[in-house]
């Protein structure tokens, strides 16, 4: 059974609205151009993610979203082709898990 | 499945690559770019930078052998067309090292022998054991080594190679950012075809896990010669020294360019080992630590 607090938590942040992002090109040239918003290149150790991120644990590209991820949401890594599904690890922070 | 495996087709890879981050290169880099001159006119420097390039070209010679060997031992159209477009990246990752031990100096009738005198045996051993695996048609011990183990491998010794020459040889680092590109491609590939064949074929694992257990430790000997005792760096050091320049070079959180080369090995070794484990793991293969030499 889970934990009710969590589950009014959880459902308090379902009906939070989601916070949406304007997406800038970065520089990615790894993709066609029309999806190179949606990625960059990860800077390693002490690169901030924000709200709308998460890394592909494949490639280490970010991926990047035009609105706030968050658990449960699907999300592609066009880079490696690798489909992902989002989770919240026990430190609080979101993860990027592959699905097969 | 279908539509996992449509998205690595040869469209995709025309506006990924070619009409992509390869436009407008040539061998990789933009034109016009030189190595330092340095490099060329140093005998240390000179001898350790072939001997380091001569390394590269080894590894993309045995993956383009193993991604073309592969490609009839597809069990679907997709994964063929997928083997090819990695058969033209491999085949392009040949001839731009190939290139710059061109650039370096080296004549086209004595490119064989500088290979063969300064490829590392046991680079050649780990090649050696992939190549083994796709002559008998095993695609499944065959795309685990060839895109997890050897493709992981590469993935971290080129982005550690891209750290150290940022700054001082923009040239190379542009060739090796490409290089990078595609690895991710077909890390992914490895990841996500294999981990769906493993779950139908589990009797394979215990001969792929004594396969990556294997190619691991001549992977680790292959460092250990790279590593250990090498005066190049100490040169490189005493030059920048000299010139007062202040180079810094990050990879997974460290700067390398503080740092001796042993220690270098440590991290670049933890790095692809760890790598290997999580990789493995996700695909339902257990890690199989290997000897240190």
């Amino acid at each position: 059974m889970s934990d009710p607090l969590q589950q009014s938590e959880e459902a308090l942040e379902a009906e939070r609205p989601r916070q949406r992002y304007l997406l800038e090109d970065t520089g990615f040239d790894e993709v066609p151009k029309k999806y190179r918003k949606f990625y960059r290149k990860w800077k390693g150790a002490g690169d901030e993610l924000a709200p709308n991120e998460v890394i592909c644990p494949v490639c280490k590209v970010v991926i990047r979203s035009s609105r706030e991820l968050r658990p449960g949401d699907r999300v592609y890594c066009m880079p490696c082709m690798s489909r992902l599904v989002v989770v919240r690890t026990e430190q609080g922070t979101l993860e990027a898990h592959v699905a097969y | 499945m279908s539509d996992f495996l449509s998205a690595y087709s040869i469209q995709n890879w025309l506006e990924s690559c070619p009409q992509g981050y390869l436009e407008n290169t040539e061998y990789g880099h933009q034109p016009g770019e030189k190595e330092p001159e340095l490099l060329i006119t140093n005998p240390l420097l000179h001898e350790e930078t072939l001997r380091a390039t001569v390394q590269l070209v080894v590894g993309e010679r045995c993956a383009l052998s193993a991604s073309s060997g592969l490609i009839n031992a597809a069990p679907d159209e997709a994964s063929k067309r997928f083997l090819a477009t990695q058969t033209l990246d491999e085949a392009r990752h040949v001839e731009i090292f190939t290139q710059r031990l061109y650039d370096l100096g080296v004549k086209k009738e004595d490119l064989e022998s500088t290979i063969r005198h300064f490829a590392n045996p046991n680079l050649v051993k780990f090649a050696e054991v992939l190549l083994d695996k796709v002559d008998r048609k095993d695609f499944i011990a065959g795309v685990v080594g060839q895109n997890i183990v050897l493709e992981g491998m590469a993935f971290s010794v080129f982005e550690m190679l891209h750290a150290l020459n940022q700054d001082m040889n923009p040239k190379f680092a542009h060739t090796l950012s490409g290089t990078i590109a595609d690895e991710r491609r077909h890390v992914g590939f490895g990841e996500n075809r294999i981990g769906s064949l493993i779950k139908a074929h589990p009797e394979k694992k215990a001969e792929v896990e004594r396969m990556q257990k294997e190619m691991s430790y001549w992977m680790l000997a292959t460092f250990a010669d790279a590593f250990r005792n090498n005066t190049a760096a100490a040169e490189f050091k005493r030059i920048e020294q000299e010139a007062g320049l202040e180079h810094h070079a990050r990879f997974q959180g460290v700067d390398l360019a503080g740092m001796e080369p042993e220690a270098m090995e440590v991290v670049l070794a933890d790095t692809v080992l760890k790598e290997f484990k999580v990789r493995l793991g996700r695909i339902g293969i257990d890690y199989q630590t290997p000897v240190r030499p």
